[in-house]
């Protein structure tokens, strides 16, 4: 949507205007995306050149560019460790769960929201699916121990008071899966949902008139114009997304699972793993070499899926 | 244009990282300049009254060090969430914010540091010019183990009688109900006494046995293993004592953990049955809120599980330690290796001083460091505060509480973690410890231990890095599993794949590697 805008701006000026001419022509939209420019600059590409600390063996005295170049060597542990693939898998399965849920959840609570005539529930309602956003992992970790834990947790209280049998998830790694990704939807749904919903803020009125003219219901209103209109929105927030399908959220999974290495086989991921392995020895050479790893699968994906809807749709494509 | 704008960038961040080299000289001694010479290492920061107390003390002490060498201390806390790695980052940092770092070879990454970069060269001309007390106190033999690649990096806490040799700490009285008259003194008759202790939870006032936070799990099997045999693990590899020698063939490597299969079978089975017996929380491993060692200053968990210098502390009737106002509560020691007298006394380099390599002023830091390590007025104020209001002297010469000591306020010695140049020719003993028993106990180590052996073995383990970290990741893994007894299966089963996994994880490339450095270091 705001690529197409762009390019009707452009268009005109391709075959008259200079460099120079255009800067000026367009100085008030070039000012608008000067900060983010300068971010971008600033933290993402100028430190570029740093990943060469990947490739060395790091010597604080002689720096990155002055240390001794080992090739790949920095890069076996996480190939002798044996765990790459299973690392890797739960990362990616986790991540894709978090995104494809999260974001169908968040379109469907933005939906809701906008269905709420009453203003005041509406605020409300809003607020509240608003706040778990603002509670730290470590506390979320501390609240999910409590409610779960053998001896005396809420859950297990109750089971027994009931006379059931007891329930022990840190012994048990498979309800783990869906116990991360309920928090994680619990914790961010409300935060995802603002897009939508002012996505859906934006549509033009006069199209939601005219099918009520029409005798369109709230369903159909919802299936054939609401939806049709987020499609822009839900590709392009996929697409950012998914180059981050790689990295792991490190908070939520190691305040919640900790170090229990009865749950490992499902709940450890990339970054789970490099904590524990290099918290004693504070290595920058193998850190970064991970974190090149990452960016690169994620780099990969992302081109391999903005083609893929450049194929299909070219105008939702990024770039 | 993008690629020449990538390439300019590209050559500005070269530039950049090259001017960044520089090089300290020595010069003659001049204290004409007034330094602030900043001193990082782990603690807690003291808040309130007690940053108050603090500040007075600090003041004194910047006093007489403006007076004798024309500086002033500053302190800088690394508090203990993820110490380490705050610690590591810190000296990384290389902004020339710090000049002395208190380290350690066996719990702080001296070592790695030193080999990154990040501590300064002590020459000796250095050390004789301007910490000239402690360069003639410390001996040539010590200054040799405080060496990397023939430089020293490191100044020890070489005259200071303390034992970090781990154990369990647990209560006299109540072994002594449990049958157990003359005490705990191995690892069958503590299973007796949690046994006695899990059967008798409401009769003895506590909540669980001992409410361990899941981390003791690799200190456990390397108790269990120097119990059971003569295995003498060397330091600073990685966090788990998986390599050392024996005591009678001290140079030859050995990993028990992975190869006695039988020792770590019947240790599976015996942390199984502790589990089962209830000595921890059921969620062991997930339970990081637990407050064990404050639950037994006042009696509500019946065991803890650290050093001899804890129990030195936990043993005595201080103010914190609460059980004691019952006059038969006692609290014993069963020490790790007690079964076999393997028990290795410390190694210089447990605490020791370095100085930054990006420090602005080494020279004086060595100044202030010498006065804070031998001049007895420095020494007092940064080990106990300001006399008369966080200590004073009996008629004996122990130190005590003087009538208005506040023990959340008053602790100046406790704010400034001074575990870096303690000093037993300055040190004023404790009145409130334990010392009939506390002596009773250095003098029992003193007839068995053996000095530790390997102080001068700093392993170049570049090309093994990875295997080490790996082995240590699965151990960690599986001593989580098997310490705590939350496995499934059989004792032989699980063992068996933990060999199997660390086999995978290279541990035998690490061996061989490490016994050729061995040989390369010690058979000259």
């Amino acid at each position: 949507m705001f690529k197409s805008t762009a390019n009707r701006l452009e268009m005109p000026g391709k075959s008259k205007l200079g460099f120079f001419a255009k800067v000026k022509k367009y100085r008030t939209l070039l000012c608008m995306c000067l900060p983010s420019t300068l971010f971008f600059l600033f933290f993402s590409y100028l430190p570029l050149p740093g990943i060469w600390v990947a490739f060395v063996k790091y010597n604080y005295q002689k720096g990155i560019f002055g240390s001794k170049f080992v090739g790949l060597q920095n890069f076996e542990f996480m190939m002798q460790s044996g765990k790459l693939w299973t690392l890797t898998r739960n990362t990616i399965l986790y991540n894709l769960a978090f995104i494809i849920l999260g974001n169908l959840f968040a379109v469907f609570m933005a939906i809701l929201l906008n269905e709420i005539s009453s203003k005041l529930f509406k605020k409300v309602s809003q607020t509240m699916m608003f706040l778990p956003y603002f509670i730290s992992h470590v506390l979320i970790g501390v609240l999910v121990f409590n409610f779960l834990n053998y001896d005396t947790g809420f859950v297990n209280t109750v089971l027994s008071n009931l006379g059931l049998e007891r329930w022990q998830p840190y012994a048990d790694p498979y309800c783990w899966p869906a116990i991360l990704i309920f928090i994680y939807l619990w914790q961010q749904s409300g935060y995802n949902s603002v897009v939508y919903f002012a996505a859906i803020m934006g549509i033009d009125g006069e199209i939601i008139e005219a099918s009520r003219v029409d005798g369109a219901n709230a369903f159909q209103k919802i299936r054939y114009i609401i939806l049709p209109s987020l499609r822009p929105t839900i590709v392009i927030l996929l697409l950012f997304a998914l180059g981050g399908i790689v990295k792991g959220n490190f908070g939520l999974f190691y305040n919640i699972v900790g170090t229990n290495s009865l749950l490992y086989e499902t709940t450890d991921i990339i970054e789970t793993f490099v904590y524990r392995a290099s918290v004693t020895d504070f290595n920058f050479s193998t850190a970064s070499a991970v974190g090149f790893y990452q960016s690169l699968i994620g780099f990969v994906i992302v081109m391999t899926v903005n083609f893929i809807v450049k194929k299909i749709e070219p105008d939702y494509s990024l770039f | 244009m993008k690629k020449r704008v990538l390439a300019l960038l590209l050559a500005v961040t070269m530039v950049l990282g090259l001017a960044s080299c520089g090089s300290a000289k020595t010069k003659k001694v001049d204290t004409s300049e007034h330094v602030k010479i900043t001193y990082m290492f782990t603690g807690s920061k003291p808040e309130g009254a007690a940053m108050d107390r603090f500040q007075e003390m600090n003041k004194k002490l910047n006093e007489i060090l403006t007076a004798k060498c024309n500086a002033e201390l500053e302190f800088y806390w690394i508090g203990w969430t993820d110490y380490l790695s705050v610690y590591n980052m810190n000296i990384a940092a290389m902004d020339g914010t710090v000049d002395l770092i208190g380290t350690a070879s066996d719990w702080l990454d001296a070592w790695p540091n030193a080999k990154n970069g990040g501590f300064l060269i002590l020459t000796e001309d250095m050390l004789k010019t301007y910490a000239p007390k402690t360069w003639a106190s410390v001996s040539a033999d010590h200054w040799e183990l405080c060496k990397y690649d023939g430089d020293i990096y490191l100044m020890p806490e070489d005259n200071y009688a303390q034992w970090t040799n781990h154990g369990f700490i647990y209560r006299f009285d109540w072994a002594t109900k449990a049958g157990l008259t003359n005490g705990v003194h191995s690892w069958e008759d503590m299973t007796k006494y949690f046994e006695y202790v899990t059967a008798n939870k409401k009769a003895l006032g506590i909540n669980v046995a001992w409410d361990s936070d899941g981390t003791q799990n690799t200190q456990m099997a390397s108790g269990w293993v120097v119990s059971h045999s003569k295995f003498v693990p060397i330091d600073g590899i990685c966090s788990s004592a998986l390599w050392g020698g024996t005591k009678d063939n001290l140079y030859k490597i050995i990993t028990p953990a992975y190869t006695d299969t039988q020792m770590m079978v019947e240790y599976a089975k015996m942390m199984k049955k502790w589990d089962e017996m209830g000595v921890w929380k059921t969620d062991v491993l997930n339970n990081t809120t637990s407050t064990n060692r404050d639950d037994y200053r006042v009696g509500l968990v019946a065991a803890d599980q650290h050093h001899t210098q804890t129990w030195t502390d936990l043993c005595s009737k201080t103010p914190s330690n609460t059980i004691y106002n019952d006059p038969n509560a006692a609290s014993g020691f069963f020490y790790f290796g007690e079964e076999t007298g393997n028990v290795v006394a410390l190694s210089i380099t447990h605490g020791a001083m370095a100085v930054s390599a990006a420090s602005k002023h080494p020279e004086r830091a060595l100044m202030v460091y010498d006065l804070l390590r031998n001049d007895p007025d420095c020494y007092r104020l940064i080990n106990y505060g300001i006399e008369g209001i966080s200590y004073s002297l009996d008629s004996a010469g122990y130190r005590v509480t003087p009538a208005s000591y506040n023990p959340d306020t008053d602790n100046v010695g406790g704010a400034t973690s001074w575990w870096w140049g303690r000093n037993d020719d300055l040190e004023l003993k404790d009145a409130t410890r334990n010392w009939t028993a506390i002596e009773a106990m250095y003098k029992e180590y003193d007839k068995i231990k053996i000095d530790y052996p390997y102080g001068q073995f700093v392993p170049n383990v570049d090309s093994i890095e990875g295997k080490i970290k790996n082995c240590n990741e699965v151990f960690g893994d599986y001593m989580k599993k098997i310490s705590y007894g939350k496995y499934s299966g059989t004792a032989e089963q699980i063992v068996a794949e933990m060999q199997a996994a660390l086999k995978q994880a290279g541990i035998e490339d690490v061996t061989a590697e490490l016994q050729k450095q061995f040989d390369k270091l010690y058979k000259k």
